[in-house]
């Protein structure tokens, strides 16, 4: 078993084990910080995977973003100090069946794709090839993409305005 | 770092780990010590002086102070959550030196997206941040955290493009090839963009900081001392540090990314002390701001990000971009 395999596993049982107690968390809190943990669990898979631009980008935007969650979850329910928010997940039984179900039609549609080549081995600077290409050939889905978020921003402030 | 070819490279790793987090340890104690003499200093006074010649032992005595105060959680705590929270807090600001070259091949880790690196672990303290507030179970505390978030998250956007301009006249985000690539002139000199841009980088440090005048987070007349009003001993200690690594880590960068990193004159080997000479600049750029500022409003500080400092560094990445074409002769 070499490092990477090791790192996998860790990262991977890690990430698991963040990602049930986020549903499973009682404390509403305790599950925006056990989401934060599997979202910098997976920038580690991605790290762990030579795509370093992609891992550093999810730590930074989502370790932000998180945050914003928590903020918005309190102030929507206007508890601010005192009672604890608590999470009530009903149906567990139910959620864990289409869990479960659709981890193995995943698991299926891998199996049979027969990936089982090696990892290439990473010469070539992939960030830097990431951005040529953003702006070559992926031009168009990048500026619409840009569209979409500015048309998202316009909506915000447009909510956001003070009452007339 | 030719003597260390045959070492694995987990080994050097270790080895320059542990060298860096030491000096930085040390570092850190002697700049609150800076901090403070400076401060004292502008306000006419004479600073720490008791303990030791002109009160050089006293980050010592501090730290050993910390180390024996007791460890009190308040009991309507979130104890998990307001145990974790100094280390969660610490961790970040401490990892954004490892992507820091002191000196050409002297780093823990020269990444090839060095200042993205940077810009993500630093982003994450505010985690640290709000479980401290949110943990304390203190009225004062979360205020401060909530703070915290409004600022953190308006003042990220302008750090990142106000650090994107050097990345883009350096052509890479490799905090080595930015300082290469300032041999012949510092980005801080290049006419009117470089100066902009380091003015912006200093006020959204500044206000990423928490400092004065940006530190309603803390404000001591409203808040006592926000997130932190209900840590003590060891824990206060991880938090302080933490802030003062991350302040020394941005200074570190600035250095980096305006002023020629190891740069100097003299033998290469004084590269590490001319980049902690200006890092030491910049800290002392960072303090000057503090000490000479009051404290503005919550809609103040939003303004100046919103209205003032992202229109101005958009504006400035455009005319970096236009500058980079024009000079590489149009046609591309």
């Amino acid at each position: 078993m070499n490092g990477e395999v090791l790192a996998f596993w860790v990262l991977a049982v890690g990430l698991v084990g963040s990602a049930l107690n986020v549903v499973l968390s009682k404390n509403l809190f305790h599950s925006v910080l056990w989401l934060a943990a599997a979202l910098v669990g997976t920038a580690g898979i991605f790290i762990a995977l030579d795509a370093e631009f992609l891992g550093a980008v999810q730590v930074l935007l989502y370790a932000g973003g998180v945050i914003t969650v928590v903020v918005f979850a309190i102030v929507v329910t206007e508890r601010l100090v005192g009672e604890r928010l608590s999470q009530t997940s009903r149906r567990i039984l139910g959620g864990a069946v289409v869990a479960v179900g659709v981890l193995a039609m995943v698991l299926n549609v891998i199996r049979r794709s027969g990936i089982d080549m090696p990892r290439p081995e990473m010469t070539a600077d992939i960030t830097k090839w990431m951005g040529i290409s953003l702006l070559t050939q992926f031009l168009l889905p990048f500026e619409l993409l840009g569209v979409l978020l500015l048309a998202g921003l316009l909506a915000a402030t447009y909510f956001a305005r003070p009452e007339e | 770092m030719t003597g260390t070819s045959a070492m694995s490279p987990l080994l050097v790793a270790l080895i320059s780990g542990g060298v860096v987090l030491g000096a930085l340890t040390g570092l850190l104690a002697y700049v609150t010590l800076l901090e403070r003499k400076f401060a004292a200093r502008m306000q006419s006074r004479v600073g720490p002086y008791r303990v030791g010649p002109h009160g050089l032992l006293q980050p010592i005595a501090d730290g050993v102070k910390l180390l024996l105060k007791e460890h009190l959680v308040p009991d309507a705590a979130d104890k998990g959550v307001f145990n974790l929270a100094p280390v969660i807090f610490f961790i970040p600001c401490m990892l954004i030196f490892a992507s820091m070259p002191f000196a050409p091949g002297l780093g823990v880790a020269d990444l090839n997206i060095g200042v993205l690196f940077f810009l993500a672990v630093s982003s994450m303290e505010i985690v640290g941040l709000f479980m401290a507030g949110w943990g304390s179970n203190n009225k004062y505390a979360l205020i401060s955290a909530m703070r915290a978030v409004n600022q953190i998250i308006s003042y990220d956007l302008p750090f990142v493009m106000a650090a994107l301009v050097p990345v883009m006249l350096a052509g890479s985000m490799k905090l080595s090839d930015i300082a290469t690539a300032q041999q012949g002139l510092w980005f801080i000199a290049y006419p009117v963009i470089g100066q902009l841009a380091f003015i912006a980088f200093i006020v959204a440090g500044v206000a990423a900081e928490n400092r004065t005048p940006f530190d309603i987070l803390e404000a001591e007349s409203e808040l006592i001392a926000g997130f932190r009003v209900e840590y003590s001993g060891m824990k206060f200690a991880f938090i302080q540090l933490g802030e003062y690594a991350h302040v020394i880590g941005t200074s570190f960068l600035g250095a980096a990314l305006f002023l020629g990193a190891w740069a100097g004159p003299g033998p290469s080997w004084l590269g590490p002390l001319w980049f902690t000479i200006k890092a030491l600049l910049v800290f002392v750029l960072f303090t000057w701001v503090r000490w000479s500022f009051l404290r503005i409003k919550v809609d103040q500080i939003l303004s100046i990000s919103w209205k003032l400092l992202l229109p101005l560094t958009l504006l400035l990445l455009l005319a970096t971009a236009v500058v980079i074409v024009i000079r590489s002769g149009a046609g591309v």
